[in-house]
């Protein structure tokens, strides 16, 4: 197994798939120490310069021993670790100096931040939402704030509509992060669900705060009070 | 019912109207609104004279009518002197649904009960008034007279 995935490695470097077949025997044709040198976290160069100073930032990294933080070599350190399942024991402290990319730093065993993907995707909604916050104010709401907004509709009226209600509840998730509105239309209560990052809302603005001990308050909906809820 | 309700398809749920419940039941009672179909009762909002109609067929959908969408119902209560009368079977344009209805901008918008507006099979007004807030997406399905006499456009 060990051997096997020396091969690969190997032939990830030299990109010759008949090296592949040499190795399949056991004898192995080259010196160890060169043996040793492809063992290296696969030094196939990284095809730009981005993640040339990704595989620098790696190498920092892993000479502390720390894990990963940075999203961003989750790649890198994906294919380092395809290459360092099964060679753990082996110790280097010799540097590779015939590899043309990077310097490789010594082997050492790490975590990786797993489930990377999630973590490129929250990087991304924080960024979203930095970009909105930059642009416009808004505010803090909570459940059980009066709130007044205008809004924009498209749907065939470019007319700024106010509406006046309490909001009832709050659902966070990035850039979606949605509030439910209650208001009294016309004696008939309308609830609305509205995106807090919503381009169409111009402005808005908390009358009130209410104290309450609930996220949710769906019981708004039996108690109907007559004044503005 | 709390797990039956969660079962937004089924044909057994109809679009639930606001019940007062006790309320140590409410964590349960989570109701789902559904769409309106066959048995639904719903309320009149113009003045044809009828109150009541129970839908008895919903003119679009297999699972049963929303918000702009038209039906066919049966009168089941009606003023003495009106233009309908109790057991006509009448269409009808459903302006206000409990079950919210998604707008392109990402919003979504619900009502607490069901109600029509009673028209012809050709879809034009039988009453003259319509009372309480209708919603935007009548315009696309070419409703104007109702949007026209409404007292307020959600």
């Amino acid at each position: 197994m060990q051997s096997l995935l020396r091969n690969v490695c190997r032939a990830g470097n030299r990109g010759a798939a008949a090296r592949l077949l040499e190795f399949a025997a056991p004898v192995a044709t080259q010196p160890p120490s060169s043996a040793i040198k492809h063992l290296r976290p696969c030094g196939f160069t990284p095809p730009t310069g981005l993640d040339q100073f990704l595989c620098v930032q790696n190498r920092f990294i892993s000479r502390d021993g720390v894990p990963a933080s940075s999203g961003f070599c989750a790649k890198v350190l994906m294919t380092r670790g395809l290459s360092t399942v099964g060679t753990a024991e082996v110790a280097e402290d010799e540097d590779d100096s015939s590899s043309p990319a990077v310097e490789h730093p010594p082997r050492i065993k790490f975590k990786r931040p797993d489930k990377t993907a999630r973590h490129i995707m929250n990087i991304l909604n924080k960024e979203a939402v930095e970009k909105v916050r930059t642009e416009r104010e808004i505010p803090d709401v909570q459940p059980g704030c009066i709130i007044q907004m205008r809004l924009q509709v498209p749907e065939n009226k470019r007319r700024e509509s106010t509406l006046k209600g309490i909001v009832i509840a709050r659902r966070n998730a990035g850039i979606n992060t949605t509030f439910r509105l209650r208001r009294l239309v016309a004696g008939v209560g309308v609830e609305s669900v509205f995106p807090l990052y919503s381009p169409n809302i111009k402005e808005m603005k908390i009358l009130d705060r209410k104290k309450v001990r609930r996220a949710k308050l769906y019981y708004l909906r039996d108690r109907m009070n007559a004044l503005k809820k | 019912m709390g797990s039956v309700g969660n079962n937004l398809y089924g044909g057994i749920n109809s679009s639930a109207e606001t019940v007062t419940r006790p309320s140590h039941c409410d964590a349960i009672s989570q109701q789902i609104r559904t769409f309106i179909q066959m048995r639904t009762n719903l309320k009149v909002v113009d003045n044809s004279g009828a109150k009541r109609v129970m839908c008895i067929q919903s003119l679009r959908g297999k699972k049963g009518a929303r918000l702009g969408d038209m039906i066919i119902g049966s009168v089941k209560e009606a003023q003495p002197r009106g233009k309908v009368k109790k057991g006509d079977v009448v269409y009808g344009v459903v302006v206000r649904a409990a079950m919210k209805k998604g707008r392109s901008d990402g919003s979504e918008v619900q009502f607490d009960d069901n109600a029509i507006v009673i028209v012809n099979n050709k879809g034009e007004l039988i009453g003259t008034r319509v009372f309480g807030p209708v919603p935007h997406e009548l315009r696309k399905k070419k409703h104007l007279k109702i949007l026209a006499l409404a007292e307020h456009i959600v």
